[in-house]
Formats: C-alpha cells, structure tokens, sequence
C-alpha cells in the first residue's frame, strides 16, 4: 500500500518535471522566433539609409535599387501572421540585397566611402545575424521535438497539448544572400 | 551521429572505389557530449586530488584549532568555572585523537571503528573551516568583479568610428545570437601578441578581451570562430568554474595568512586589508582592490619567507630571549612548515595536474560548442594556427593566464622584433636632428645612449604636457625633423598644443583630441622608452603569481595540434601531420628510465610530509598539554 503511495507520488513529481522542462523548451523556442523577428525588423530599418547613401554612385543601377525598395515594401507589408507569404517575401529580399551588393562591386569608388562601408558592414552582420538567430531557433526546435518524441515523454506530451514546432528552412536564394562578403 | 556518416561512408564505397576523408567523423553534438562526460570525469578527479590535499591540511589545523579552543576555554575557567561536563567531554575527544594517532603510528588498524571515529575528530574541524572559509572567499570576490583585471590590462572601449573595430562590435553580437545569450562587453587591448580572452566572475559579468592586432590579422569567418569560443566558454560557464577553483587557492592563502598572523607585521597587514576589503568591497574601487588581495593571498602560497620564517631566521644573532622563544614557538613555525609543505606538494603533483586536465577539457567543449555556433570548423581551425604562428605576450595577462583563446606566449627579445628596431633608430635621429634645431639651451644626451636620450626624451614630454614653453618647441622640433624622415609615424604623435588648449577649456581641441584617441595609444607605445617597457614587462611576466594557472607541470591549454585534430574531425580542412613514431619512442624510453625515479622522489615526499605532520601534531599536543597544565596550576591556587 505504501510502496504504490510512494510510486505514485514518485511518478507524479516527475511527470510534473518532465512537464515544466517541456514548457521551458516551449518558451525558448518562441523567444528564438521572436529573436529572428527583431533581426527582420533592423533589416527593414536600415535598408532605406543603404539605398539612400549609394542612390548618387549607382545612377545607371535604378532597377536594382527599384528592386531593393519593393522588396521591402512586400517584406514590411507581409502579414506578421502568415509564415509561407513572409518567408517567401524575406527571401526575395535578401535576393534583391544580394544582387545589389554583386552590382556594388563594380564601383570602386562606392567601397571607397566611409559610410556605405559601414553600412554594408552592418547589412553584412544583419544578414548574419538573421542567419545564426534561425540557426538558434531550429537549434531549440530539435531539442524540443526530441524531448517531445522520445520515450517515455511521447506518452503524454500530446495529451497536454505540445506539439512539434515547425523548422524554419532556407529557400536557395536565401542561401546565396547568406554567402554575401564585403 | 558518427555511425550514420560511417555508414553513409560504406555505402558511398560500395558505389564509388573510394572514400576521401577522415573516417573518425564526429559531429559537433557528440564531441560536446563527449567532452562534458570528461569533464565530470576530470572534475571527479580534482575533487579526489583536493580531498588527498585536504587531508594533511586539516590534520595540522584542526590541532591549532582544538589549541585556540582550549586556551579560551582555559582562560574563561579562571573567572567563571565552566561545567565538569565540558571537561570530561574535551578529555574525551582528545582520548579519541591520541588513541586514533598511536594506532596509525603503531600500524595498528584492529579497531576500525575507533580509527574512523578519531580521523573524524582529527580531520573534520580543519575540513569544515576550509570549506568555510572557501565559501567565504567566493562570497567576498562575487562583488569584486572584472574592474582590475580589465585595468591590469589597460584595456579600452572599441572605438566607434573604425571600421574593424565596429565590426569586432557586430561579430560579437551575432555570436551572442547564434549562441541565445545576451551579448558581453567587448574591450580592445593594445598588446603585442594577437589574442582574446573571456573574463570575469560568472556570465552576467563577463567581458570579452580582445587585442588589437587580432583584428587585423584575422578575417571575418576566423574572428567568428574565436568568438564563438569564448561565447561558448561563457555559456558552458567556465568562467564559475575557474572561480570556484581560483577560490581554493586564496583559502590556502587565507590559512596561511591566520597562522602567520600572530607574528609579523606583513600578515597583520594582509589580513587588516581583507577585512577593509570585505566592508567596503563593492566601494567604486572594489574591482581594483580585489584582484590586489587576491593576488597577495595566492601569493602566500610559494614557499617564500613569511613571518614565521623571517622569526626564526637563523642568521641572526642569537640571544637567551630568543632562542627560548623560539623554543617556546617551534610547533607553531613546524605547523607552518608543514602546511606549505604540503600544500606546494599536493598542488602541483596531484591538483595542479588534475586541474588543468579538467580546464583542457573546458577548452575542448568550448571549441566544439564554437563549431556548433558558426557551423565553420575551418574559421577556428584557421584562427588558432594563425595565433599560435604569431602568439606575443600578453602585458598584464597574468592576471587571468587560463582565460585566454590560446596560451599567451612569453615575453621575450623576439616581441622586439625588426620594425620597432626600426622605430627606434628613426626616433633617436629625429630627436638627435631636433636638439641641434631648438638650440643648446636644453641639455642633451649623447647620440650613442639610447636609454638616457629616451629617458630624456620622456622627461621633455612630461614638460611640455604640463605646459613648458621650452620643452614645446622642442617636442614640435622633433615632430618636425622626424616627418622627414617617416611621415608615417610621425603622423602618430598627436599635436601637443591641442593639450594645451585642452586644458585651457577649448572644446574643439578636446574634441580634436578625442578624435586621435586611437593614435595616442599607439603614440604611447611609441614614444614611451621602449626597452624600459620591455624590461617590465618581462618582470611583470617573471614574477607570475602562484595562482591557477602556474601551479603544477601540466599545462592548463591542450595542444594547437591536439585541438587541430578535433576539429579536423569535425570537418575543418586543417593540415595536421601525424606524430613521429621515433619522438614517440624517444618519449617512451624517457618515461620508462624517469617513470620510476619520478615515482620514487613522489614518494620520499610523501614520507616527509607525513613526517612532518605527524611531528607537527605531536609537538602542538605537547605545547598545548603544557600550556593548560600552567593554567590548571594558576586556577588551582
């Protein structure tokens, strides 16, 4: 009779551990979504200065630069609730970025001026940072979805409403945007 | 992980005739797992080795305690007559040591249970003052911070309007995010070896160091791996490990420092500003002051004199009065003795090795953890080769020798290297060229001596900085005469009258100034008297504390080739050539003819510290016997 009291109270403190480790995972999962949300944002800030500082150098470049702005327009305009239409449009800005800064490299002068250097610099971190905060966020999403899956935790993770947590994954112009070096 | 690539690998044979790489794949995932295993492993074995240190320890201090114990109780007796219970129960125990030490003297271990019982009464009072005293110690350094190691570095805030360094700023933050921490404070050194370390007390004090020369010579993806290293290390928290481990040896310092204090003024002074420390610790000057008396108390520890050594220095002349009161203190000068005896013998035979097997095992997480941050085993692979090709000393890096990505190398002639000769030989004839332009009214040094002419030359700058006409005009002379010769360095030496119109209140040249902020700190090292700063430096490196890192033979950084390989595993393209088998076997040879001699003095160590400590204690239980005798007597009549 005790020995099953005992067990029983065994099994419920763990299950209550095992619940509150899942709901931590939960919760470090949606800060690093939210983490890849702000990097967005400083991207969307700082490409109308880009475009502004290097709009006098690159007259013969107006499409590119056209491209850039409606790029992140759409980007801007997306719906915060609609993950396939924002990824679609971030992606086709960072393509537009990457095809920009190719274009760049044939104005010497422009990689001469103090600050289009550093704005690039920053865009450069920019996009890295969008990198390594998805990179953070599908990090803590396997965690999440392993903890999930594995034995004995699958037993009732569902029952309590965790569910697997999407990855977040790269179109291939993204991956070229990525590869962008000053 | 590793048998999936293994099999992948198989069936890629099976498809194509060969399979080109290196078979023991490891993914940045196992290698960390594998690497924190080792960790509780090695830590496992540091805290036996602290326990086997701990043991000869606390046999020499619980006696002085029970003595301190004793003698107040003594004292106390002859006013108010404490209870015949007390006395019975101290009889008691002491029943239990005596018997407890004549057993293990005899070879004798029939009685375990009487065995067991008297080690307890022998060995746990010290143990627990130690332990108390440890965390006592962790609690008063918390407060103190990263403040004096950042000023024994001379370090500096990034400047915001160069380009490298904004982006050191930028790389630092994107490893933050890769890693999901909140990005640390990054400060700029300007020392002469290419390196960086993480410092401080726990994570949410940590500051990142990185010297100048790192960022130009490094590129973007290899300052990527070395920051991520040390993100890594904060993240995985080393910095509370080597804390905690720091702690240690400031308590024996601490013990030390109590035993010494009845007898010299340099204890008193010690332990008088531990306490001030311990009041006023989070004081605007705490960071400072702490890593002072830090580094006295780890100081303590090498077997310099003390005050019980200086007492009974035999040297001397000898009188009546002194021989008697040596006499009358020898326990407490063989207490001293024997505690720093074994103290320096345990720390770097047994937890001095231990120690920096567990911190290698620190840095191997951390490069795996790094890999896992910037996916680019190859960024760090390519760091570390260039840092160890080009590895400098690091001024003021004693103060945090294990912190470092790479082992700071030692200062040496070769930091000394052709260019400065060069700027050297440029400065002395441009200062030559300058005293025959601004006339014979300043008096000169020879063109031959170069260390009275930067001697000189240091003076005048003095001079002008406080606003001597004279001196002026010469430093502009030499400004001038040396932009002839290189315009260049020349260029580096800010224009002196914007100081004085600094002081003067003029704000445009205060901003003029804050604008050369970078070229004044190149400035100094320039025209500071080079070989002097050398010199110190090298002193300054010499006279390393006792601390963490100096302790012990083994050294607290695995091997660049060591580190190599693992990352090799782990996918970077890095040239590692295999061992030399004849080094191999030269080093076998050598451990077989010096195995057993090493073993052998281990030994003969051994056996004079148990002499010791058993002499030790036997003498203070004679001493104390004696003293509550006399008290026995006094509160009998």
């Amino acid at each position: 009779m005790w020995i099953l009291l005992l067990v029983a109270a065994a099994l419920l403190v763990w299950i209550i551990a095992a619940f509150n480790a899942l709901v931590a995972l939960r919760v470090r999962v949606q800060n690093a979504w939210s983490d890849i949300d702000v990097q967005l944002k400083r991207r969307h800030d700082l490409i109308p200065n880009l475009v502004e500082a290097v709009r006098g150098y690159m007259q013969h470049e107006r499409s590119t630069l056209e491209a850039v702005t409606q790029a992140r327009a759409l980007a801007v305009a997306a719906p915060s609730g609609d993950l396939p239409q924002r990824i679609a449009a971030e992606s086709a800005l960072s393509g537009a970025l990457g095809k920009l800064f190719a274009v760049a490299e044939n104005y010497p002068q422009l990689r001469a001026v103090e600050s289009v250097q550093l704005l690039q610099e920053q865009l450069t971190s920019t996009e890295n940072r969008i990198a390594f905060a998805r990179q953070f966020y599908n990090d803590e999403v396997m965690k999440y979805n392993t903890a999930q899956s594995t034995f004995p935790r699958n037993l009732f993770a569902g029952m309590f409403g965790f569910s697997q947590a999407a990855m977040f994954t790269a179109a291939d112009v993204e991956r070229a945007a990525a590869a962008v070096k000053i | 992980m590793s048998t999936d690539s293994r099999e992948i690998a198989f069936a890629a044979g099976t498809a194509r005739p060969a399979f080109v790489g290196p078979r023991d794949r490891e993914s940045f995932f196992d290698a960390q797992r594998r690497n924190r295993r080792a960790t509780w492993r090695m830590s496992g074995l540091c805290t036996l080795a602290g326990a086997l240190m701990g043991i000869p320890l606390a046999l020499t201090i619980t006696p002085l305690l029970y003595g301190a114990a004793l003698i107040v109780a003594d004292v106390v007796n002859i006013w108010w007559p404490l209870p015949p219970v007390f006395w019975q129960l101290s009889g008691e125990v002491a029943r239990y040591g005596i018997a407890s030490l004549e057993s293990l003297l005899q070879g004798r271990f029939a009685n375990l249970h009487a065995l067991a019982l008297g080690a307890a009464v022998m060995l746990f009072p010290g143990a627990a003052l130690s332990f108390v005293l440890w965390l006592g110690m962790n609690a008063l350094f918390r407060h103190g911070g990263v403040g004096g190691a950042l000023l024994a570095l001379n370090a500096r805030e990034p400047s915001q309007s160069d380009l490298k360094e904004l982006r050191l700023a930028d790389v630092v933050q994107e490893m933050s995010i890769a890693a999901g921490l909140p990005a640390p404070r990054v400060m700029l050194i300007d020392a002469p070896g290419p390196n960086a370390a993480a410092i401080g007390t726990s994570p949410t004090d940590a500051r990142i160091v990185v010297s100048r020369r790192l960022l130009d010579d490094l590129s973007r993806d290899e300052l990527e791996g070395v920051l991520a290293h040390l993100i890594a290390s904060i993240g995985n928290g080393d910095l509370r490990i080597a804390f905690r481990v720091t702690a240690i040896f400031e308590t024996c310092g601490l013990l030390l420092t109590v035993i010494n204090a009845p007898f010299g003024r340099q204890s008193h002074r010690t332990l008088w500003r531990i306490v001030r420390y311990g009041f006023a610790g989070s004081a605007k000057n705490g960071g400072k002051e702490s890593a002072a008396v830090a580094d006295i108390l780890t100081r303590n520890l090498s077997l310099e004199a003390d005050d019980i050594d200086r007492l009974f220095d035999s040297t001397k002349r000898r009188s009546i009065l002194r021989s008697t009161r040596n006499f009358l203190l020898f326990p407490i000068f063989l207490t001293n003795f024997a505690i720093k005896m074994s103290l320096w013998f345990f720390s770097s035979t047994v937890l001095g090795p231990s120690l920096g097997l567990l911190w290698r095992t620190r840095k191997y997480l951390a490069d795996a953890s790094a890999v896992q941050l910037t996916r680019n085993p190859d960024g760090l692979a390519a760091a570390l080769q260039k840092l160890a090709a080009d590895n400098g000393p690091i001024p003021g890096g004693e103060c945090a020798p294990h912190l470092f990505v790479i082992k700071p190398g030692a200062s040496d002639k070769r930091s000394f290297d052709a260019q400065d000769a060069r700027q050297i030989e440029l400065l002395a004839q441009a200062w030559t060229a300058s005293a025959q332009q601004s006339g014979p009214a300043v008096p000169q040094a020879s063109a031959g001596d170069l260390a009275a002419m930067f001697k000189e030359a240091a003076a005048t700058q003095r001079a002008a900085f406080s606003g001597d006409p004279q001196a002026l005009a010469r430093v502009n002379a030499f400004k001038q005469s040396l932009s002839t010769l290189d315009p260049a360095l020349a260029a580096q030496i800010p224009d002196l009258a914007n100081f004085a119109a600094a002081r003067q209140g003029d704000t445009a040249a205060i901003a003029r100034l804050l604008a050369n902020r970078r070229q004044q700190v190149s400035t100094a090292k320039v025209l500071s008297p080079t070989p002097a700063s050398a010199a110190q430096t090298a002193q300054s490196a010499s006279g390393e504390s006792a601390g963490i890192a100096s302790s012990g033979f083994v050294g607290f950084y695995p091997s660049l080739k060591r580190r190599l390989k693992r990352l090799d595993r782990m996918g970077a393209h890095a040239e590692v050539e295999a061992a030399d088998p004849k080094m191999r076997l030269v080093i076998l040879v050598f451990s077989l003819v010096f195995g057993p001699l090493f073993l052998l003095l281990i030994g003969l160590f051994l056996l004079l510290i148990t002499i010791l400590v058993l002499s030790s204690l036997t003498f203070v239980v004679i001493w104390l016997a004696i003293i509550h005798q006399l008290f026995a007597l006094i509160t009998h009549h």
